[in-house]
């Protein structure tokens, strides 16, 4: 059995970070690695990691449960001003709907779209039926989302003779009897089955063998790498680097020099290394949403973001099963790159996007430095998870009152 | 600028004042107290620009003017003084000057101009009421007021003025208390006015025991309270208070009447095995009796029985026990009572004989 790596995660892509503000020393846990520029990308006992990505997932559970629905775009979201997609079905996609983008620019664009608010409940209960597919073959099982997971089936439980095999069994399995589908990737790390599992999306496999990994890297352009956003491809676009090619051409040396740890990250990427471990039932520690900004912005200006970046949070927080957030945390990044976090636990628990806004942008009130600072980077978080179960809601005096205006 | 005044008499009103002043000011000379000398009386004033508090005292050897002194090192070191020791402080071009004994201090100022002070309030009503009666009215009440909600017109206190009765009301939503009392004299129209949450705790720390009497005067955007030696000023929230009446159930038609310090007891003893976070106890009324069980992770119990006077049968609601210990320990009285609905509505609990207090709580989902 491979050694359980101490770091939680890779550097995630996605918008919604978890784990986003765990202290860097967790993040990062030190590895030995070769120094010289250029290093093998298969590693002596190569892994098998299934990256599995449900198609436009809950967009598609409204379709298989409402015939009405199938064939039209669909999108997935509550209805307010400030309401943020959770999920567009396909049809939807074609007119530019994604995940995470205001409703109302999603109706501007597709104004035939259905939209159906969000029922986590049953979206968590095929979840579950999905889980129970994976564990058939697996125990490391990495739930990133009701809709994602990642799995290591080095030592599969079932004996099906390849992993490529396992992943066709398991989508194979996942339409049979939830008669929904789902992408598969399969690589020997969890960032390239990730970039896999999208790479034949929807309903498809995709392989990258440990020989193909340095050809199928070298084309692809550096934003498809985790962690690699608007900000910092525009950094690398002014030094030349478009590809993870370019990226190698840099050299382990000239990264480093200017991006730190960060660009020893960005030269292990470019070879596909990964040696993050698939960690079964890790805890959310944190459901986040940060952006970076082009022009550094101060207190004042950063409340839309804060605004936008809490939607994106609370889409996130819904989608976690049987557990609630009980802390708000507001992440901040200075113009010269001091990190700062306040936390408060309300002893009322928001209950919307506006409401956890709210509560961020009070946050700013216990930033304590100079009136003129600016800002390079903004985070939204919510952290301190408990069970639902150990959840005991406390009923609201004024919860039938409407409230004053 | 100059006076001479004992330490216990210049102590009180520092007191009285450097809690008003915030420790992170946004102004530098929010720091400060704004120390004033005429007519023999010496007066000090502390603010945060939401809440401003004045007090005066008499002092000698004066010399009519005014500076500012930073608050938290005149209060520490008059503290530290040794009891009974006479103080002479006087300004000397932008410092001032202060011996004690054999002590000498040197301490910086700022001038009175840059202190912001609040003058005119634009007086709408003005009530007047025996000090024990507000400190009551307010104490038994500040502790439901929320915290850093997002219902911003909750962190704070309501007054109601309304004909002969003024009623104070703090809620964080989960609770509610309320407690009122009658005016000698009635007022002109119905008056709401929410203080906020530092405010209400600055002056329930000013409020004295004895039979002096204070002056309430509602402002257009602020409250001001007037007692002897010392006047209090703060700005009001700028908001709407819920309908706070509306959540008093009026279909609370189960009772159970019971002796308010039995119930505490026991209510004290099985909140200990209740669980931390939510500290969930349930309340069973059957005919004579009521039991209280609380229950914890580590499945440990308590089980309490008391007497009640209630003919009420197979009624079980969950609570925050310490929601129902701070309602308890807010009323007077031998006896309390208890009115309940079903598990879902609040319970309103009251002393037995009237309905000065009245304390509304929201069941948990157990």
């Amino acid at each position: 059995m491979r050694p359980v790596d101490a770091s939680p995660a890779s550097i995630n892509q996605a918008s919604i970070l978890q784990a986003l503000f765990l202290p860097a020393r967790l993040r990062r846990s030190p590895r030995i690695l070769p120094t010289h520029s250029r290093f093998p990308a298969v590693s002596p006992t190569p892994r098998k990691i299934l990256h599995i990505d449900m198609d436009a997932f809950y967009a598609s559970v409204e379709q298989r449960d409402d015939p009405s629905l199938r064939g039209k775009p669909v999108v997935v979201a509550w209805r307010g001003a400030r309401s943020v997609v959770c999920a567009a079905s396909y049809e939807a996609r074609v007119f530019g709907v994604r995940s995470a983008m205001p409703a109302v620019r999603a109706e501007r664009l597709c104004p035939q779209a259905v939209f159906v608010p969000p029922d986590f409940t049953r979206y968590k209960a095929v979840s579950r039926q999905v889980r129970a597919i994976f564990a058939r073959h697996t125990d490391l099982i990495e739930p990133l989302s009701l809709d994602e997971a990642y799995l290591d089936v080095t030592v599969s439980k079932s004996a099906l003779a390849s992993a490529t095999a396992t992943a066709e069994a398991i989508r194979a399995a996942i339409r049979e009897e939830t008669n929904l589908t789902a992408s598969a990737g399969v690589a020997p790390n969890k960032f390239l089955a990730k970039i896999a599992s999208d790479w034949r999306k929807p309903d498809g496999l995709f392989v990258i063998r440990p020989h193909q990994v340095e050809a199928f890297l070298a084309p692809l352009k550096v934003g498809r790498l985790p962690g690699v956003g608007k900000v910092m491809e525009g950094k690398l676009a002014a030094m030349g680097v478009a590809t993870a090619a370019d990226l190698r051409a840099q050299g382990l040396a000239v990264l480093e020099e200017r991006f730190g740890r960060w660009g020893r990250r960005l030269h292990e990427l470019s070879w596909g290394i990964d040696e993050h471990a698939v960690q079964p039932d890790r805890p959310t520690l944190q459901v986040s949403s940060e952006d970076t900004f082009e022009h550094d912005l101060t207190l004042d200006e950063l409340e839309p973001h804060i605004r936008r970046l809490a939607g994106k949070t609370w889409a996130g927080h819904q989608r976690e099963t049987g557990r609630i957030a009980r802390t708000v945390v507001l992440k901040l990044k200075t113009a010269d790159f001091r990190t700062l976090t306040r936390s408060f636990s309300p002893p009322t628990l928001p209950g919307s996007a506006d409401e956890l806004a709210e509560l961020a942008c009070a946050l700013r009130a216990r930033v304590e430095h100079p009136a003129g600072t600016r800002y390079r980077l903004v985070g939204v978080g919510l952290a301190g998870f408990v069970d639902r179960d150990d959840f005991v809601p406390q009923r609201d005096l004024f919860e039938t009152v409407a409230p004053p205006d | 600028m100059q006076f001479s005044i004992q330490r216990e008499a210049l102590l009180k009103p520092l007191q009285q004042v450097v809690g008003v002043v915030e420790r992170r000011q946004t102004l530098p000379v929010l720091a400060n107290l704004l120390v004033k000398v005429g007519d023999g009386r010496l007066s000090l004033t502390g603010t945060d620009l939401e809440v401003e508090m004045v007090a005066t005292t008499a002092a000698e050897k004066t010399t009519d003017g005014e500076v500012t002194i930073p608050a938290r090192k005149l209060f520490d070191i008059v503290r530290a003084l040794p009891d009974g020791v006479r103080i002479d402080l006087k300004l000397n071009g932008d410092r001032v000057a202060m011996t004690a004994g054999r002590s000498r201090f040197t301490l910086a100022t700022l001038p009175a101009s840059e202190f912001p002070t609040i003058d005119e309030i634009e007086l709408v009503e003005r009530v007047s009421l025996p000090e024990e009666v507000l400190r009551d009215l307010m104490e038994r009440t500040a502790f439901a007021m929320a915290n850093q909600d997002v219902r911003y017109y909750l962190n704070g206190m309501l007054l109601d003025l309304q004909e002969h009765t003024l009623r104070c009301v703090a809620t964080d939503g989960h609770r509610l208390a309320l407690k009122e009392t009658q005016l000698e004299s009635k007022v002109a129209a119905r008056r709401q006015i929410i203080i906020p949450r530092k405010g209400v705790n600055e002056l329930v720390g000013l409020f004295e025991t004895g039979d002096g009497q204070v002056e309430l005067e509602f402002g257009r955007n602020h409250l001001r309270v007037r007692r002897g030696d010392v006047v209090f000023t703060s700005k009001l929230i700028d908001g709407r208070f819920p309908d706070y009446e509306a959540v008093i159930p009026l279909g609370a038609d189960k009772r159970a009447t019971l002796d308010r310090e039995v119930l505490r007891g026991a209510l004290q003893r099985a909140a200990i095995l209740s669980n931390e976070k939510y500290r969930g106890v349930k309340l069973e009324l059957s005919p004579g009796k009521l039991r209280i069980v609380a229950h914890n992770p580590e499945q440990e119990e308590a089980v309490e029985e008391v007497e009640a006077d209630t003919s009420v049968s197979d009624l079980a609601v969950g609570f925050n026990v310490g929601y129902l210990l701070d309602a308890l320990a807010a009323l007077k009285g031998e006896r309390a009572r208890l009115n309940l609905r079903d598990a879902q509505s609040s319970c309103l609990v009251q002393e037995d004989d009237s309905e000065q207090s009245r304390h509304v709580i929201m069941p948990l989902r157990l």
